[in-house]
């Protein structure tokens, strides 16, 4: 009987603890959600290489990589190159990944801050803009290039225009004048159509990016002997991550070591389906370059009167 | 014993290799000569390994080392590319792309491909190898200490900077004759 009256008692002792550590759990649980609800949003606008669609395959998994690692929501936002700085400027995007020609002119114009290159090729960080002509074309010299067809790629890519345009200004040769005529294709995989715009021979010449004749060589769509590389550019740097001077420096260290620290095992989940975070982006690795690195792409700018440093 | 067909084979197969034991114990040099003819061997051995390899690599990279020796350091490149595709795994050809990767000033990526081509096959930094690149190495490692080592100086937190620096430790320590 005693027995029983003291289990009672202390079952009505232990009562108000019960519900106390209940409403604890509780809480405890709903400020989880309020924490989940809370992580913060933000945006990444990548440069549209070939297609929309295409960029979104590519960077999806890169993306999802950097909110795992970062704890914010990011989102992917496909951007055309030409509109790349003015939707920047409209704050539709907190970070970058451009070329670093537009890389220096958000750097210019908005104080981007420079995160980490792509590593993708034998040049690494950097790739060259190549003048080609096909073999046996008899076109090996800059000289020779007078009154013929040349064939560039966009006019904001650092190696498939600028490098070039200014491999001939250097040369005292002028591409408005000097050339017989000059085209830009149009729609995606531009830089492929230069190259197969001499390879079959609608063009005399045209800019190739290095890094893009690297890849045709390494999937034998061409091979080192198809054509003559008739002049080259120093090495510059290739595609750039950047943040927004707005946002948080800590946040900024530590999306830059996210991607300085991105192996290529590493996967994340897409769609059900273990994914490659690099091999989806196309990207072997990434490299911490100093803003220094870019000044050659600064002169050039300068000497082919391009954006940032364009004077009408 | 011999019960039947198989097991006479096998007998017959046993004393076979047991005579050919005898005969190489009984007719093979003894003690000094023996040791002399076994190094001789190897000797012959070692030179013909690497006779035959220098005409395979001269076969295979001869149109790279020629593109190069026109000025044509791009298409060699390229060349490499395609040569890559059929001998992935072949140290020569890291070599030989670090060795052009540096004209081009692509300093970083010349390291990491000489320490690829030398994790390979360390010929390349035996100064008694026929095959052996010590001096461009030696050369290459102190340009790299002197520019890459004044750029990590200046820029502390510089992991690009940094793993450049530990190639270029693993290639000065392979030079010194340090194992992996």
């Amino acid at each position: 009987m005693n027995i029983i009256l003291k289990s009672r008692s202390l079952i009505a002792l232990a009562r108000p603890a019960v519900i106390a550590a209940a409403c604890l759990l509780a809480l405890v649980a709903l400020s989880g959600c309020d924490r989940a609800a809370e992580r913060p949003k933000m945006r990444i606008g990548y440069m549209n290489c070939n297609s929309e669609e295409e960029t979104l395959q590519r960077f999806r998994p890169l993306t999802r990589y950097l909110s795992e690692k970062l704890g914010v929501d990011f989102e992917t936002v496909p951007v055309d190159t030409q509109d790349f700085e003015e939707r920047f400027a409209k704050g539709e995007f907190e970070f970058t990944h451009s070329n670093s020609l537009v890389y220096i002119i958000l750097k210019e114009n908005h104080d981007l801050r420079l995160l980490a290159a792509e590593r993708r090729g034998q040049f690494g960080s950097r790739t060259a803009g190549a003048i080609i002509s096909r073999k046996g074309s008899g076109i090996e010299t800059l000289e020779d290039l007078k009154g013929k067809r040349m064939l560039f790629g966009p006019q904001l890519a650092p190696t498939g225009y600028l490098a070039q345009y200014d491999l001939m200004l250097e040369a005292g040769l002028d591409p408005e004048r000097d050339l017989g005529y000059y085209a830009i294709p149009s729609g995606s995989f531009k830089h492929e159509k230069v190259v197969y715009g001499v390879y079959f021979g609608d063009f005399d010449v045209a800019a190739a990016p290095a890094l893009d004749l690297e890849v045709m060589t390494r999937e034998g769509k061409i091979t080192a002997d198809d054509f003559h590389i008739i002049a080259q550019s120093p090495i510059i740097p290739y595609c750039t991550f950047g943040a927004s001077k707005q946002i948080d420096a800590e946040l900024v260290e530590k999306f830059r070591k996210a991607l300085l620290e991105l192996k290529p095992e590493e996967t994340v989940t897409i769609d059900g389906e273990q994914v490659k975070v690099l091999k989806s982006a196309w990207i072997d690795g990434f490299d911490q370059l100093l803003d220094s690195d870019y000044d050659p792409i600064r002169v050039m700018a300068k000497r082919a009167n391009m954006p940032p440093y364009q004077e009408f | 014993m011999a019960r039947d067909g198989f097991d006479r084979l096998i007998w017959l197969g046993l004393a076979g290799t047991l005579a050919a034991l005898a005969v190489l114990l009984l007719g093979a040099p003894r003690g000094s000569d023996a040791r002399q003819a076994s190094s001789l061997d190897k000797g012959i051995e070692r030179e013909l390994a690497y006779q035959a390899r220098s005409a395979f690599l001269q076969k295979i990279y001869g149109p790279v080392e020629e593109l190069r020796a026109q000025g044509e350091a791009q298409r060699a490149l390229l060349k490499l590319e395609e040569l890559g595709r059929a001998y992935p795994g072949e140290a020569h050809g890291y070599l030989l792309k670090g060795a052009i990767l540096q004209e081009f000033g692509a300093l970083e990526e010349s390291i990491a491909s000489y320490v690829q081509g030398v994790k390979l096959n360390g010929d390349y930094v035996d100064e008694k190898s026929p095959l052996s690149m010590q001096t461009e190495i030696r050369q290459l490692v102190d340009r790299g200490l002197d520019e890459i080592g004044r750029r990590a100086r200046a820029n502390p937190d510089n992991r690009t900077l940094e793993t450049a620096l530990r190639n270029l430790y693993y290639l000065q320590s392979r030079l010194a004759g340090g194992c992996e």
